[in-house]
């Protein structure tokens, strides 16, 4: 005979309709949405790793100022190197973007087309899509430089720009401003030369079998190529940004979600641990019943499981096939609206499955599990007379009769429904930290670009890129002669290299690496600035030394504390003890008196290494000029965030309020129900709906705004501190971490207006109540 | 013998607050006997009950039924016992709320593995047209009724009643006492009934009184009087 209490599950749940459904949504939500970004996120990220040898990409790059010759080729591949052109073009275009225009590839580093046709003949082109996308451009279209008019032909993946870092020094990619094309071959020999950017890919014979061999067979050829041809830059595999940014980015999202579901999955099970704590509550009698007619305690707890995880098994189904198709392409499209991947293909993702399906399941299957049998092994007798507490009775709280009548009723209510208060609140802390995220991140990047704007050094900063031991260097000695590691570290020229412009005012640069940070090294810039500086508001002594307010949020430091800072390459160590802070958020920069860096460095005491100025210096030669910062790239960092994070706010905000919705939907409903008797002897008593609600929903009412507003300050530290770690570990730069009160009315308004809808049905709950229910209940 | 309760004592609380409900109970009831246990509240009638139930312990003393001592069983094997022995039927019905009447008395039926005919026992118990009907939309000697099917259909040997008319009005309840007793005479059910009620005991074949958790009176009912009869 089948178990005939089976005929209640049918019932209970269209009886408990409500309770099954929102569980029901938010576990397919979560499930699917996880489960969508992980096969997502497996799927591209295979693609991407299966790229290094799908599209033969490069073991590292390096640039030269002018055509290697057959003999000096030669001498590097006898280094046990491949070395293949990879020239590119920059060209600015009309709107404002720049273009890194390549030759079509056919060995290394080769190209997916996404879309379209590759170029066929001069003046057409095929663009990175995803810069496409970025500047509403499409197959068909034209584009404009100063001399140069191209046709769209196809919207291409490059393999070596998965992320469109122009420079591997940035701090972030940009892919607003910058792009890839490709060009045919003829096409590209029409560009000219003026432009032209020698770089070279090379592939090792013999290819390293990690990182850390990768690292020493990297040093070993750069030695080896600047003794044969004088480089400008060197870019092995694994330090190129554009190559592996994607690949770790991917990877720590991974993480992050994975987390996310934990959280969730943690409030789901505590919700259900209250609901099925509440089930055996009001079904006390029946199992005291049934334990006493001979059913088994295992028995019941099969029953009293089945449904919940019959919901949960089957959300997990329906979340997954979610997650693999239509959540699926939502998380691809966050992806490569970040960066330029080729085509990928879904794969099954296991691990997805396991995170998604069994785990859920199988916490869902223990909670129920502990929950029934802790609850179960009271005796019959006492589910008989509905006396399922373990402990003995405490004391009454006493509550002072001058406190109000109905004020005391409800703290009794508060007291009573604690347990459900408390998960409560873990609910609207966790909801509203993700809030906090979903609405801050962007006003906090808005914030950290007019910032930026307010308290730049100055219009231009030019850093002159010519080597230290040029100062040194005896007068015939060759640009070519110069060592790389000179190049790359130090650019310090003497007063030869002037300009006529009056806003120009020249200043030391040096970069050193920072020792203290565990997780990552940053590159600090120390300024030597000179005597009476337009630019830096300091009159800085010989012993002064200043940092930028970035650089002391970031690492915590203070005015009094000794910063030990590390030559790049080299085992030697600068200790500078810090005199002040600046007020400069666009870097993490030393400040100090030009002479006085001059001399920690051993250099000449007029030696300077860049220009500051409001105007555009347009007299200095060009090949001189190793980079100009501008406002635009110190706010790229908050730009690509806000460009890649932007779409995910919204889900994040959408999901933050399913789970504020979710959680008081279920848990004033419980509170409801189980006091259903007592609100109906109300009833019975005279009182009106009106007034009852007043008792059940006024206490949930205002722990709800208490805790709100609890959770804001509370969140805003939480976030800080998640967001200073974060860039702590993962980011070079730094970005203040500050919300705007527009956000917290935002957050406080949305939580209360949610909580309104909440209590409406909550009201028509009560309202529906009828009087007989304390007659029919009554032992 | 069938049933024996020997020196079976029971108290509550503690220290000053120690009340002692059943203070040695020694009882002997035969196969097929029906029991009344009468006694006014707080004599330790229903604590009894419980104990001989296997739903409560006593602190002392023992129960054995067909020689088999209670105490010796520990959870799992007092859920046999229930099972296999006892059919309960309770003051306020308990019936599981979203369970037609029909499925209330087959989750009785479910617990044995030679369960009476549900249709035979819904005809017999008058509830057959309301086999499909839900708890809430019963009168309450329809709900009792219901509670008794579900307690006889697995056939007990021993049928538990805890005041099963006290909720019940004087024509309802003379029904539902018809009904216990057609079960002791058609199935040789035994029978521990506990009531308030003396005129109930005229109904049994054995008599109990209890008084501040002592046996005053045990006697065997020569004049038994059918439950048709029965004034109060």
């Amino acid at each position: 005979m089948k178990n005939p209490l089976n005929k209640r599950f049918p019932r209970e749940l269209r009886s408990d309709f409500g309770k099954y459904f929102v569980i029901f949504f938010l576990l397919v939500s979560t499930i699917g949405f996880v489960s969508g970004f992980l096969v997502a996120d497996h799927s591209l990220l295979t693609a991407y790793n299966e790229g290094f040898e799908k599209y033969n990409i490069e073991d590292g790059n390096f640039t030269v100022h002018s055509k290697l010759t057959n003999y000096e080729r030669t001498s590097i591949e006898k280094h046990g190197v491949r070395i293949y052109d990879n020239y590119y073009i920059e060209c600015p275009l009309a709107n404002g973007s720049t273009l890194r225009i390549f030759s079509e590839r056919r060995d290394v580093n080769q190209v997916c087309l996404m879309d379209g046709a590759m170029p066929g003949k001069p003046g057409e082109i095929a663009i990175d899509r995803m810069y496409a996308v970025n500047n509403q451009l499409k197959i068909g279209d034209t584009i404009h430089s100063d001399s140069y008019t191209w046709k769209i032909t196809g919207l291409v993946a490059l393999s070596d720009y998965s992320c469109l870092f122009q420079d591997n020094n940035d701090s972030m990619f940009d892919a607003l401003q910058f792009g890839v094309a490709i060009v045919t071959p003829d096409g590209f020999t029409a560009l000219g030369k003026k432009n032209l950017t020698y770089c070279y890919s090379w592939k090792y014979l013999d290819s390293p079998a990690d990182d850390q061999e990768a690292s020493v067979m990297a040093e070993d050829l750069m030695k080896s190529i600047n003794h044969i041809v004088s480089l400008t830059d060197f870019i092995p595999l694994y330090q190129n940004q554009a190559i592996q940014f994607t690949g770790e980015d991917m990877g720590g999202d991974r993480a992050m979600i994975t987390i996310l579901l934990y959280i969730v999955m943690l409030i789901i099970t505590f919700v259900f641990g209250i609901t099925i704590s509440h089930t055996i509550e009001s079904e006390s009698t029946v199992i005291g019943t049934l334990l006493a007619s001979g059913y088994t305690k295992q028995e019941l707890i099969r029953h009293y499981m089945t449904l919940p995880l019959l919901v949960t098994i089957i959300a997990a189904l329906i979340g997954n096939i979610i997650g693999y198709t239509f959540m699926k392409n939502v998380c691809a499209n966050m992806y490569y609206g970040s960066y330029s991947l080729p085509t990928y293909q879904t794969l099954w993702n296991p691990q997805a499955f396991f995170l998604t399906t069994i785990i859920p399941v199988l916490l869902m299957f223990l909670i129920n599990d502990i929950t029934l049998r802790r609850k179960l092994s009271l005796s019959p007798l006492k589910f008989l007379r509905k006396d399922l507490s373990r402990k003995k009775q405490k004391n009454t709280l006493h509550l002072n009769h001058r406190i109000p009548f109905m004020t005391r009723f409800r703290a009794r209510i508060i007291f009573q429904n604690s347990s459900n208060y408390i998960v409560l609140m873990c609910g609207i802390l966790f909801a509203n930290l993700l809030l906090i995220f979903g609405m801050s991140l962007p006003a906090v990047l808005h914030n950290y670009q007019e910032t930026i704007s307010d308290n730049l050094l100055c219009n231009y900063q030019y850093l002159l890129q010519v080597p230290v031991s040029m100062m040194s260097m005896e007068n015939d000695t060759e640009l070519e002669d110069i060592s790389y590691a000179d190049l790359l570290h130090a650019s310090f020229l003497e007063y030869s290299l002037t300009t006529a412009n009056p806003d120009a005012e020249k200043f030391s640069a040096y970069s050193l690496n920072t020792t203290s940070n565990p997780y990552r090294t940053d590159e600090i810039l120390l300024y030597g600035i000179a005597k009476h500086s337009k630019y830096i508001d300091l009159d800085l002594s010989d012993h002064d030394v200043f940092i930028s307010s970035a650089y002391a949020e970031k690492y915590g430091l203070n005015e009094g504390d000794t910063i030990r800072l590390k030559e790049p390459y080299e085992d030697t160590f600068y200790r500078f003890r810090i005199t002040g802070i600046y007020r400069y958020e666009g870097g993490l920069c030393v400040f100090m008196n030009q002479k006085a860096l001059n001399q920690t460095l051993n250099l000449e005491e007029d030696a300077f290494s860049g220009y500051f100025s409001d105007s555009e210096i347009t007299d200095l030669p060009a090949g001189y000029v190793g980079s100009v910062i501008t406002l635009d790239d110190l706010t790229k960092i908050s730009r690509q965030l806000d460009q890649s994070m932007g779409s995910m706010m919204y889900i994040v905000d959408g999901f933050a309020i399913m789970i504020f919705v979710v959680l008081i939907y279920l848990l004033s409903k419980i509170i409801i129900e189980k006091n259903s008797q007592s609100i109906s002897i109300a009833k019975i008593l005279g009182y009106h709906t009106m007034e009852i609600s007043s008792l059940y929903i006024m206490s949930t009412s205002v722990l709800v705004i208490l805790f709100l507003l609890l959770s804001l300050p509370l969140e805003t530290i939480c976030m800080e501190w998640i967001f200073r770690l974060y860039l702590y570990i993962g980011m070079s730069g730094w970005i203040t971490f500050s919300v705007p009160p527009i956000v917290f009315l935002k957050m406080f308004s949305l939580g209360v207006g949610t909580y309104a809808i909440v209590a409406m049905l909550e009201f028509w709950k009560i309202k529906k109540i009828p009087m007989d229910e304390a007659l029919k209940n009554v032992e | 013998m069938f049933l024996e309760i020997r020196n079976i004592q029971k108290s509550f609380g503690s220290g000053d607050c120690l009340v002692e409900v059943l203070k040695g109970i020694d009882l002997q009831i035969n196969r097929g006997e029906f029991c009344v246990l009468l006694g006014p509240s707080g004599s330790g009638k229903s604590t009894l009950l419980n104990i001989i139930g296997g739903i409560d312990r006593a602190d002392s003393g023992d129960i054995l039924i067909n020689e088999e001592k209670m105490a010796d069983m520990n959870d799992k094997r007092l859920s046999v016992y229930r099972r296999k022995h006892l059919g309960y039927i309770f003051q306020m019905y308990n019936l599981i709320p979203n369970l037609t009447v029909r499925e209330n008395i087959e989750v009785g039926a479910y617990l044995s593995s030679r369960p009476l005919d549900t249709d035979d026992l819904l005809h017999t118990l008058g509830l057959f047209e309301h086999r499909n009907k839900l708890p809430n939309q019963l009168s309450g000697g329809q709900q009792q009724r219901t509670a008794i099917g579900r307690a006889i259909v697995k056939n007990p040997d021993i049928l538990l009643c805890d005041e099963p008319t006290g909720a019940l009005d004087y024509h309802t309840s003379k029904e539902i006492l018809h009904m216990i007793e057609s079960i002791n005479q058609t199935y040789g059910t035994t029978i521990i009934m506990v009531t308030h009620n003396d005129a109930i005991g005229h109904m049994a074949d054995r008599i109990i009184r209890l008084r501040d958790g002592m046996i005053r009176e045990n006697m065997l009912n020569t004049q038994k009087l059918s439950a048709h009869v029965l004034e109060w």
